[in-house]
């Protein structure tokens, strides 16, 4: 049996451009353009190897406004199937709880799936809770920091590879599954021509609202969403010393650094 | 290579404003059409220095200075001739007004929308490998290990012509025959602007200046004003650039926005952008031989298609218009049966007929006197010292004959001046 | 007018401050190649001040080359006297994204 895999994408400001003004201390929004987060193409390719090897379908579902389209049209052109994008007014002011909330009910509404996989986190806020509340709502095992999926087709099971600090940890999970993918585990192909020109011309990307879907309204957007920011406050700037070692020698190179960090009481030997 | 069952009427490699215009064209006439963009969004890889001649794009366009992103009307025009931290300019205002500033990013953006409009095919990210060969005739694109197939292709793939040399229909850029324009965009609040420009508030500046602007390489600046930026930027002929320059190109344009004369205009902004472009010089000498070959046309700054006129350029307006005669060229190929080479060599035709042949001829050797020394070096600082003479006044005061005399003084003979003069009323 | 205290508070911007301000989307591969051998021929090295964002510069007596702040004008493409330059635009959309020019 081929395997059905969903991908989730979240459209992101492109953040390693986001710049602070330097006279009022607030970050600079305007005219940033957006990307698809880049820990979610590692997701995405992981769904395409998969596909390559196995044979089956892959999805990709995002909760956004419209202009997310181009994000989806962007990883149908990298060679997944079809896109699905639930756009509302009801959900938007979404924090992570609420946006999971939606998702499972895309993922309840497509029906027909063996695995879900999601990038570990996102560039613009870092949480990495969508993964494990996804399989929280859809009561399904949730396996992090994967660097690695075989598929048993005659058990219908995975093997995943996780990622931990100075090892590898080996799971067999039956699926239905939700497994999130480590950064940068993959580089994500290129898109295609055919398969951009199949996103523009092809009806392979569907837009549903909270009316396609089996919501409980106040799960959703704003109302379903219990985490408040109350502040933001900024790292103080540390001042720096900025000394240079000027000579080429590594060996001395070494040694002054080492002599400096013990100076500055950052290094005891 | 997997060909892709697909096809088109014409594809258009690149969505700046001479392909955004060709496809419009194109796709209004019925055609099937598909615009293939490299960058994210069509504009994101797009830059100029910021002002548009509207005209020729009134033609095209239906209600275009109504619905384009028009930021100002130029209804200021400004030269500066520059020597130390002196200036004398000429300043023309007129309520009438041919030209507007833009963002090109956004310009190409919006074309390539009407090109949608009308139904043509927009793919970005996408970048064209090579033109793709049929018998020896051009019938589409190769991306990747993909071709797409059309009738006709139409290059619009900007200077850096990387497919046309490929192809062999050119040669390698030679650093002569291009300019490099390096600029700043400065965020200031509309009303700022308009203080210290002295607009109102749809109005524009063009300011362009020569002299003691580019460390002695041929060239000169600019500085226009849109809605809530300012674009301040430098142009130098590349080769000469490579001969002559002593430091990093970047600190010419950073040494302008601190210059004693301009630092008041820029001293509250902030930079938005860095961006920097070449620029087809010496289109006698860029232009491919024909513009036409059996399924291709080649249109805009791959076809060295700008006007130098001196003390301006004409891009945009040049570029999108030979899009649109491609576009028309097209039409007729197709009613003739085909677009084979005989059938195109109409493309050639009309625009050797309309203004943009008729223009590029007249300035043909405005590039070559843009590298008199004198002109760009000596005279601004002859006529900044002639000012100087007339206007720096302690006890003595001097005669109009005398400040000139005492201020070509060893720089320049009467009889040069002269013969300049003649050359440039003659040439620009 | 400007005053003596805005004389002296006017200077020059670092490249890489100047850079910070655009935005690029920047690909895993290198879209330029530059063969060092023949920069270690040539005694000229125009792309040292010639490429707008500096992605040329020289490290310990060698030209050092990197992709990642490109604006993708060409300039190197056109002066680099050697030839060493093999030039392509990035793939995929990546690479520079203006916005106000």
């Amino acid at each position: 049996m081929p395997l059905k895999i969903i991908v989730g994408i979240k459209w992101v400001p492109n953040t390693t451009s986001v710049n602070i003004d330097p006279k009022t201390g607030t970050l600079i929004r305007e005219g940033i353009p957006s990307v698809v987060n880049p820990h979610d193409l590692t997701a995405v390719e992981m769904a395409l190897k998969l596909k390559d090897r196995y044979g089956g379908t892959v999805t990709a579902i995002s909760m956004a406004p419209p202009s997310a389209l181009a994000g989806l049209e962007h990883v149908i052109g990298m060679g997944v199937d079809r896109g699905i994008l639930a756009s509302d007014r009801a959900f938007a002011g979404a924090d992570t709880l609420a946006t999971s909330y939606v998702l499972s009910k895309v993922i309840e509404k497509i029906g027909e799936y063996d695995l879900i996989i999601m990038g570990h986190e996102t560039i613009d806020s870092s949480t990495a809770h969508i993964g494990a509340q996804v399989a929280s709502w859809l009561r399904l095992p949730y396996v992090y920091y994967a660097v690695d999926i075989e598929y048993n087709e005659q058990d219908r099971s995975i093997i995943v590879r996780r990622m931990l600090e100075n090892a590898y940890e080996t799971y067999k999970v039956y699926l239905p599954a939700v497994v999130s993918i480590a950064m940068h585990t993959y580089e994500p192909r290129r898109v295609k021509v055919s398969n951009k020109l199949r996103a523009k011309t092809e009806d392979v990307i569907q837009v549903w609202t909270s009316k396609d879907l089996d919501i409980d309204i106040n799960c959703a957007g704003l109302r379903g969403s219990p985490t408040v920011v109350s502040a933001i406050d900024f790292v103080p700037k540390v001042p720096r010393k900025n000394l240079v070692f000027k000579e080429r020698d590594p060996k001395k190179a070494a040694k002054w650094l080492i002599d400096q960090l013990i100076q500055e009481g950052l290094l005891e030997l | 290579m997997k060909h892709i069952e697909k096809r088109f009427d014409a594809i258009v490699v690149g969505a700046g404003p001479a392909g955004a215009t060709a496809a419009y064209q194109l796709a209004k006439m019925g055609y099937k059409t598909l615009l293939l963009e490299r960058g994210r969004t069509p504009g994101s890889k797009s830059m100029f220095g910021g002002r548009v001649y509207i005209r020729p794009l009134k033609d095209i366009y239906e209600d275009f200075e109504k619905k384009a992103p028009i930021h100002r009307w130029v209804k200021k025009e400004r030269i500066s001739l520059v020597y130390d931290e002196s200036a004398t300019t000429i300043e023309y205002t007129s309520n009438k007004t041919t030209s507007f500033t833009t963002y090109l990013t956004q310009l190409s953006h919006w074309m390539a929308n009407q090109a949608v409009e009308q139904g043509a095919i927009l793919l970005t990210e996408i970048r064209v490998d090579r033109l793709y060969k049929e018998d020896g005739r051009y019938r589409g694109v190769v991306v990747e290990d993909e071709v797409v197939k059309s009738d006709v292709v139409i290059d619009a793939e900007g200077i850096n012509r990387l497919l046309l040399e490929r192809e062999g229909i050119v040669e390698k850029l030679s650093p002569d025959h291009v300019a490099l324009g390096v600029k700043e965009v400065i965020k200031l609040e509309p009303d700022t602007i308009n203080n210290l420009f002295g607009l109102d508030n749809n109005e524009g500046l063009s300011w362009i200046l020569m002299g003691d602007v580019t460390d002695g390489i041929p060239g000169g600046a600019f500085i226009y004003t849109n809605r809530d930026s300012v674009s301040l930027g430098i142009v130098v002929l590349l080769g000469e650039a490579a001969r002559r320059i002593d430091r990093h190109i970047y600190i010419l344009v950073e040494e302008l926005r601190n210059h004693p004369l301009l630092y008041k205009y820029f001293k509250d902004g902030r930079i938005m952008e860095y961006s920097t472009h070449l620029i087809p010089e010496d289109p006698s000498r860029l232009m491919p031989k024909k513009l036409y070959y059996d399924g291709l046309m080649i249109v805009g700054d791959a076809a060295g298609l700008l006007l130098n006129q001196g003390y301006t350029y004409r891009g945009v307006d040049f570029a999108a218009y030979s899009g649109y005669i491609a576009a028309k060229a097209y039409e007729k190929a197709h009613g003739n049966g085909g677009a084979s080479e005989e059938n195109l060599k109409i493309y050639q035709k009309m625009l050797e007929e309309s203004f943009v042949m008729k223009m590029l001829r007249k300035f043909s050797s405005v590039s070559r006197l843009m590298k008199k020394e004198r002109l760009f070096s000596t005279y601004p600082q002859l006529i900044n010292l002639l000012a100087s003479k007339l206007m720096h006044i302690e006890y003595d005061s001097y005669k109009l004959k005398e400040a000139f005399d005492e201020a070509r003084k060893g720089r320049v003979g009467l009889i040069h001046i002269i013969k300049d003069l003649w050359e440039v009323s003659r040439k620009l | 007018m400007t005053t003596e205290t805005e004389v002296k508070k006017r200077k020059i911007s670092r490249i890489e401050d100047i850079l910070n301000n655009d935005v690029w989307d920047v690909d895993y591969e290198p879209h330029i190649i530059v063969d060092y051998s023949k920069c270690r021929e040539c005694e000229w090295k125009p792309c040292i001040r010639l490429c707008p964002a500096e992605c040329y510069t020289m490290v310990g007596g060698e030209v050092l080359f990197s992709y990642e702040g490109c604006l993708e004008c060409g300039t190197c493409r056109v002066i680099c006297p050697e030839k060493a330059v093999k030039w392509e635009y990035p793939k995929s959309g990546r690479g520079i994204h203006f916005r106000f020019s």
